[in-house]
């Protein structure tokens, strides 16, 4: 065998073999689980006003809009006050249970269905950080990101223990059954019309649903391990396929972000930056800006650096230090836009989307620091608490051999 | 995929083919959905507008190519009929002074302060021609939408007093360009720009559903 069909061959392995990334993933499942969290809790106040069925886009001009595009949103099925809050709420609610990684699968297109349905009831609302989300929410669906770090996780880890040590363990009924509801749902809701726009999100919603059915039919009832194994394949393909275009996704959001400047005056000049500091609706600390534009060598190295570093970046995850040291920056840079800018849950959601990129050892550290974080406070909170709780939840050695029962 | 049997490997490269043509083809059109227009996307254009719209619509053009240098704010005034008979016309109301100091010192502006009149009012430019005349649905869409907006905003003010009815409503843009930084000799006129907008009857607010659109 020659080398090219060697590489070939050990490339397909790794792609069917384990579902890449499993701590990349799992940070962007809960970066931009908590972005819309906290997104929504800011807005709670203005929800009337952004989404609710008497704001000033009102249902009439949302359904007209979406008659023209199809766009999915469970908001306007009905104008009722009721079903807005409960969608809302429904919004809220699976923002942390994706977040905490109850049900990944499931959670992660009930999550999705939040995102949509608020979002696009009100499009004009949004901006970048809203479209990334947006985005995001879809791609996640299709990722096992719930490897680690998540109750998922530790449910499969402790059955694992408990079948090591002998025990009985009892089969899952919540799975089954959260799939049984969800299954009356979208019946009701497909019998109904509702879904009779773009097909995106229908094929989405069926396609999952029958998948999971599927998955548990063949983990309980199949009596050789190959029908297992081969849906685990198909499931490492499709991760690994939705990682990368997660991955694509960043690098042309800031490749054409980047490409399009460079043939801006203003970027050219090098003062592009000062600008936006002296918008009314992006300048919350006016005196801030004046420090930062005072000086005009500064706002020239930053535009530069600004520019350098968008169009540099996806050139730059073919090394592994220069992609690390660039990261860093857009990292900074956006933490310090959030503030400036005031446009903090953008800069949050694409702080999440750079997150995919973050190296494996870099992220194992931060989840151990978070699990001993977790094990003073919780010291704290009960003194007379179990000191081998306190290590928190251990990661797996290996995550790949973290399945969790009912996230195919 | 190893321990697979042949029938079990053709599936597993099935699925690996189909996934492999399904990401290609995403990233392809995502690709060419933000790319400058070009001979491809001349070509292909509706298909490459199927695949995208509605869910994975975006644009990254942030502030490029070049930032806006210009404030641009929405300005309101009614007529309104008094209580005790006769008409009165309010002053201007800067509703986009409103955000701004809303936004001013805010750690967390809320989209209501930052994007609902910025983005209303720029769909309004988007869908309208220069003579303020709506283009197709959305320009219709977007009036209504505006209209709301501006209501919504009278009322928050208390412009509107108690027994009083809003009969009219106009909008106009105020524009001013950012000044140039204090090291830079470059000049930009101070002046202000208007486009003001006729004069809108404002509807009851029950037919104010319905009307929506249809003008």
């Amino acid at each position: 065998m020659n080398r090219f069909s060697l590489a070939i061959s050990s490339g397909i392995a790794r792609v069917t073999e384990s579902a890449l990334g499993p701590y990349q993933t799992a940070v962007i499942r809960i970066g931009f689980t908590a972005t819309w969290l906290l997104f929504l809790l800011r807005e709670f106040p203005h929800r009337q006003e952004m989404y609710g069925p008497d704001g000033p886009w009102g249902l009439d001009l949302a359904q007209q809009l979406i008659k023209t595009n199809g766009a999915f949103t469970a908001l306007i099925w009905s104008g009722g006050q009721f079903w807005f809050e409960a969608v809302y709420a429904f919004a809220v609610l699976t923002s942390v249970l994706l977040l905490i990684g109850w049900r990944t699968r499931t959670m992660s297109v009930l999550f999705m269905v939040g995102v949509l349905s608020l979002q696009n009831r009100s499009i004009f609302m949004g901006d970048g950080g809203d479209n990334v989300l947006h985005l995001m929410c879809v791609y996640l669906v299709f990722t096992r990101c719930g490897q680690v770090w998540s109750l998922d996780e530790r449910r499969a880890r402790r059955t694992r223990e408990a079948r090591a040590r002998g025990e009985l363990v009892a089969p899952d009924r919540v799975g089954p059954a959260l799939w049984s509801v969800l299954g009356f749902a979208l019946i009701a809701v497909t019998a109904a019309g509702r879904l009779a726009g773009d097909l995106t999100v229908p094929v989405i919603l069926w396609g999952v649903w029958l998948a999971l059915g599927v998955w548990w039919t063949v983990r309980r009832r199949a009596r050789t391990a190959q029908p297992r194994v081969l849906l685990d394949v198909v499931g490492n393909i499709v991760h690994n396929g939705a990682l990368l275009v997660i991955m694509a996704e960043a690098c042309l959001i800031y490749a054409t972000a980047g490409w399009y400047k460079i043939q801006g005056s203003r970027w050219q000049d090098g003062t592009a930056v000062y600008y936006p500091l002296h918008l009314d609706y992006f300048s919350p600390w006016p005196a801030l800006a004046d420090l930062l534009s005072s000086s005009g060598t500064m706002v020239l190295l930053i535009t530069y650096g600004t520019v350098i570093v968008q169009v540099a970046f996806p050139f730059t995850l073919f090394n592994r230090r220069v992609k690390n040291v660039l990261l860093a920056a857009m990292i900074t840079e956006h933490a310090v836009i959030a503030v400036v800018l005031g446009l903090p849950f953008f800069s949050l959601a694409m702080i999440a989307a750079d997150a995919v990129f973050l190296p494996t050892s870099f992220l194992r550290r931060l989840g151990e620091w978070a699990a001993r974080a977790r094990g003073r406070l919780s010291r704290l909170v009960r003194r007379d608490d179990d000191p081998a709780d306190l290590l928190g939840p251990r990661t797996p050695e290996n995550p790949e051999h973290a399945r969790v029962g009912f996230t195919a | 995929m190893a321990a697979l049997s042949l029938r079990y490997q053709i599936g597993a490269a099935l699925a690996l083919a189909v996934v492999a043509v399904a990401v290609c083809v995403h990233i392809g059109m995502v690709f060419l959905h933000v790319a400058p227009p070009n001979t491809v996307t001349k070509q292909h254009g509706k298909a490459i507008d199927d695949w995208i719209y509605p869910e994975f619509e975006q644009n990254w053009k942030l502030f490029a190519p070049n930032p806006l240098q210009q404030n641009i704010a929405v300005q309101v005034r009614a007529e309104i009929d008094v209580a005790d008979g006769g008409v009165r016309t309010t002053g201007w109301y800067d509703l986009s002074a409103q955000d701004g100091r809303a936004i001013d010192g805010n750690l967390l502006p809320s989209h209501t302060q930052q994007n609902e009149l910025r983005r209303a009012w720029d769909f309004f430019v988007a869908t309208h021609d220069a003579q303020n005349r709506p283009v197709g649905l959305r320009g219709a869409l977007s009036e209504t939408y505006l209209r709301h907006i501006v209501r919504l905003r009278l009322d928050r003010v208390n412009a509107v007093g108690e027994g009083d009815v809003v009969e009219r409503v106009q909008v106009r843009s105020r524009t001013t360009n950012v000044r140039p930084p204090t090291w830079s000799d470059e000049q930009v006129s101070d002046e202000a720009t208007y486009r003001v907008l006729p004069w809108w009857w404002i509807p009851g607010d029950d037919q104010d559903a319905t009307a929506g659109g249809a003008r």
